[in-house]
């Protein structure tokens, strides 16, 4: 099932060409990220998935419709968008009613309603913070009250811009297993992000965009660990991808998890060294 | 739509920065003291004569865009209820003549070369600054307004259709806008201090604006314009 | 000292606990250093303590005694003598500017104008502080049109052009990508060696390389100041969630500490 496919998309502001030519099919259940320079026209392309921008040329389809002159509003039916900055949505007292806003207005009956928002708050892990006043909160945890707000719109299709920007280790690592929850129940997550590490951590597919077209779209594994690659398309290694290349660890991993499982071995030979400096010093 | 200083090398643009003010005073006085209903009806279409050869058609264009509901309304009072013809043409030409000085000025005077005029004239700078910055207010909350419009909408909000959508929309795009606001106004105050701006005692200005005999002499015609307006009027 | 902190606490108004509690430290020219620690932990607050923003700008309650180049920069008489010679950038470069430039370099030339310097010298400080940042080539286009990347090396020339004598830079590379991020942080060196430099970063995997010395901070308190080596690299700074993806990756996959930091690191310490 096909969730999100831009065929042949070219779109310029003024004169100036920022799309050209992008062709792009994401499956339900699929992770993508989108990567690039800045300025190079990832935002634009979602929101052109979103309909709050219209391609000069080709056609956007969100699942089974073309979203030619529809409305934002229409396409917020299948699909959700998180905003790059949340100061651009919030609007409720409590950060219960911001999330549960989406449902309202979808007309979902109260305990229906209630239910995905408690589900929603629970998975970026606010539960506790139903209560507090969305400005109240930091600006990490009122970006985490957007991505409730959209997980809320249940939608089939989760577009996010810079989802896990000025958030720390602990903060991403909690968007990654949200993304990751989400791709499992078979929606389709496309994210831009200049966040490398969430990429090899969420999005088996990465698609990179340079000079307005399509410039890398495949398997986000090889090129995290192709540096000379990333370089030329301005991305920087991820941390973990070259350490596993600097070290070659068996089968290259590039997740966290399996990095630090390639590690083990190394890491017991060092500690036994440690707690026994003498044992290797004095025959 | 263009509200807001517009970079440009018309005769405005190239003014001292009072000048444009000047015109814009004494617009808005003739506009209610000259007489009815050629005197109106004239101004607005010299001051759209005077924008044009400023090169400020967007200025103009704004203007018009914003002056055409009002055209609108006072047309349908005159037929819906027998008012006088002449009152629309009257109240229709006030308005568009004031909204035309009034983005002129605001197109073709540069902020920073207001505040240099005005400090060379010793006012504050904390005032000055404010003055310019409000003139330039109108872009940004623009911008910020459709933001939160694209926002709300992709999560479903319905802003066309009945009135009912229209009256619920109020509180999701206006909360984020004053907040938004407010919020900006913070980190601006940061960022202003950090910039040495707040206490400013002698600001040195970067293109000190020039003001020539002949645009004072302008300046003085056009006050005296406005007076002598405003005394035809009121003796005649 | 450029700059001394001696006991130092400070609350937000409204707030229900300190932003930052009990801090003393002292910092000069010539050395990077990083202010950092989980989310919310108090680095952006300590920076605005230096700059007097916090409590001058902010409102808040401070304790403690600031030093900055021998005046407190949150009292009327330390924010006059200090005009111009803090200088901090935020990681939002959108609301630091004038609102009032049509030109890269009119807004740069913004703050040395309020300081009353003359044309010549305001000029010459505005070519010399775009060039060091990399925005020599933007001089004359309109701040507006500038992506997010490009108005960060404004604004920071921007600040330059005071030819600060303290630099503190708030998350600088949050809105930037890889490259121009990349760029920033290996100007931060030679930053250092004009002026006392600050920057409060969860980006330690970027910046760690040019780090010579970390303060971390967590919940408000200063719990370790050293080499970045010995800071980062501790079981205190990995369990709180403030040290790089190399050390988090090392700890969990069972090494003893101290963990390294870079891959370079690791591959020296595994190869031992």
């Amino acid at each position: 099932m096909i969730a999100l496919r831009l065929a042949d998309v070219w779109f310029a502001y003024a004169d100036v060409p920022v799309l050209q030519a992008i062709s792009l099919d994401i499956r339900q259940g699929e992770a993508v990220a989108l990567l690039g320079r800045n300025g190079v026209g990832k935002t634009t392309l979602t929101r052109l998935v979103m309909a709050l921008l219209r391609p000069a040329r080709g056609a956007v389809w969100v699942g089974d419709r073309n979203i030619e002159g529809r409305a934002p509003e229409e396409v917020a039916r299948r699909a959700a968008y998180v905003f790059q900055h949340a100061d651009q949505q919030l609007f409720a007292r409590t950060v219960w009613d911001e999330v549960a806003f989406a449902p309202r207005q979808q007309g979902v009956g109260r305990e229906e309603a209630d239910a995905v928002v408690a589900s929603a708050l629970r998975r970026v892990g606010l539960d506790a913070l139903g209560e507090a006043h969305p400005y109240d909160l930091p600006p990490a945890r009122r970006k985490l009250v957007t991505l409730a707000a959209a997980l809320a719109q249940r939608p089939r299709l989760l577009v996010l811009d810079e989802p896990t920007q000025g958030l720390d280790r602990v903060g991403t690592a909690r968007v990654a297993t949200v993304i990751c929850g989400l791709v499992e129940e078979g929606v389709a997550v496309l994210a831009v992000t200049h966040d490398l590490g969430v990429v090899a951590e969420a999005f088996p597919r990465a698609v990179v965009l340079a000079e307005g077209r399509v410039a890398y779209d495949g398997p986000s594994r090889p090129l995290m660990l192709d540096g000379e690659r990333l370089a030329a398309l301005g991305l920087a290694e991820p941390p973990l991808a070259r350490l596993s290349r600097a070290l070659t660890l068996p089968d290259l991993p590039i997740t966290a998890a399996d990095v630090a499982a390639a590690l083990v071995d190394r890491c017991r030979a060092l500690a036994s060294r440690v707690s026994s400096p003498r044992h290797h010093a004095e025959p | 739509m263009i509200v807001g200083y517009t970079p440009g090398r018309g005769f405005l643009h190239r003014a001292h920065p009072f000048t444009p003010f000047a015109l814009a005073g004494a617009a808005i006085v003739w506009a209610f003291a000259l007489p009815a209903p050629t005197g109106p009806a004239l101004l607005a279409v010299v001051l759209a004569a005077v924008a044009l050869a400023a090169r400020l058609p967007g200025a103009l264009g704004t203007a018009l865009v914003m002056a055409a509901p009002f055209w609108v309304f006072l047309l349908l009072i005159h037929w819906g209820f027998g008012d006088t013809p002449g009152r629309a043409l009257v109240v229709g030409s006030q308005v568009t003549a004031i909204l035309v000085a009034f983005l002129m000025v605001v197109a073709a005077v540069h902020p920073a070369r207001l505040v240099d005029a005005l400090v060379a004239r010793r006012v504050p700078f904390a005032v000055a600054y404010l003055l310019a910055a409000t003139l330039q207010a109108v872009p940004r909350l623009r911008e910020r307004a459709r933001a939160i419009l694209d926002a709300q909408r992709c999560r479903g909000l319905r802003v066309s259709g009945s009135v009912w959508n229209r009256v619920r929309a109020v509180v999701p795009l206006t909360v984020p806008l004053v907040l938004g606001a407010l919020a900006e106004v913070d980190q601006r105050a940061l960022a202003l201090e950090a910039r040495a701006a707040a206490g400013v005692r002698h600001r040195t200005p970067l293109a000190p604006p020039s003001d020539t005999t002949g645009e004072r002499v302008l300046r003085w015609s056009m006050a005296a314009g406005a007076v002598a307006a405003v005394l035809l009027r009121v003796l005649w | 000292m450029t700059v001394r902190l001696d006991g130092v606490t400070f609350r937000y108004p409204g707030a229900p606990s300190d932003a930052i509690r009990n801090i003393s430290a002292a910092c000069a020219p010539g050395a990077v250093t990083l202010v950092t620690g989980r989310l919310g932990s108090g680095a952006s607050t300590l920076l605005l303590t230096v700059a007097g923003l916090a409590p001058h700008a902010t409102g808040g309650t401070r304790d403690g005694v600031v030093e900055t180049l021998g005046h407190d920069p949150a009292s009327a008489e330390g924010r006059a003598a200090l005009a111009g010679r803090v200088g901090i950038l935020f990681s939002t470069p959108w609301t630091q500017l004038s609102g009032m430039a049509y030109s890269v370099s009119d807004e740069v030339a913004f703050g040395p104008a309020n300081l009353g310097w003359d044309r010549a010298r305001i000029a010459a400080s505005v070519t010399r502080s775009l060039a060091l940042a990399g925005a020599a080539h933007l001089s004359a286009r309109d701040p507006r049109t500038l992506s997010g990347g490009e108005l960060q090396r404004v604004m920071l020339a921007a600040i330059l052009a005071m030819e600060p004598e303290v630099l503190l830079l708030d998350e600088p590379t949050l809105e930037l990508d890889a490259e121009s991020a990349d760029a920033l942080v290996a100007l931060l060196p030679q930053l250092a060696e004009g002026a006392a430099l600050l920057v409060a970063t969860t980006d330690l995997d970027r910046t760690v390389d040019v780090a010579d010395r970390i303060l971390l901070l967590d919940r408000g308190l200063l719990v370790a100041d050293g080499a970045p080596a010995d800071v980062l690299g501790a079981e205190r700074a990995v369990v709180t969630g403030a040290s790089t993806a190399i050390a988090e990756i090392t700890r969990a996959a069972g090494c003893p500490p101290p963990y390294p930091l870079t891959v370079d690191a690791a591959v020296r310490r595994f190869g031992e």
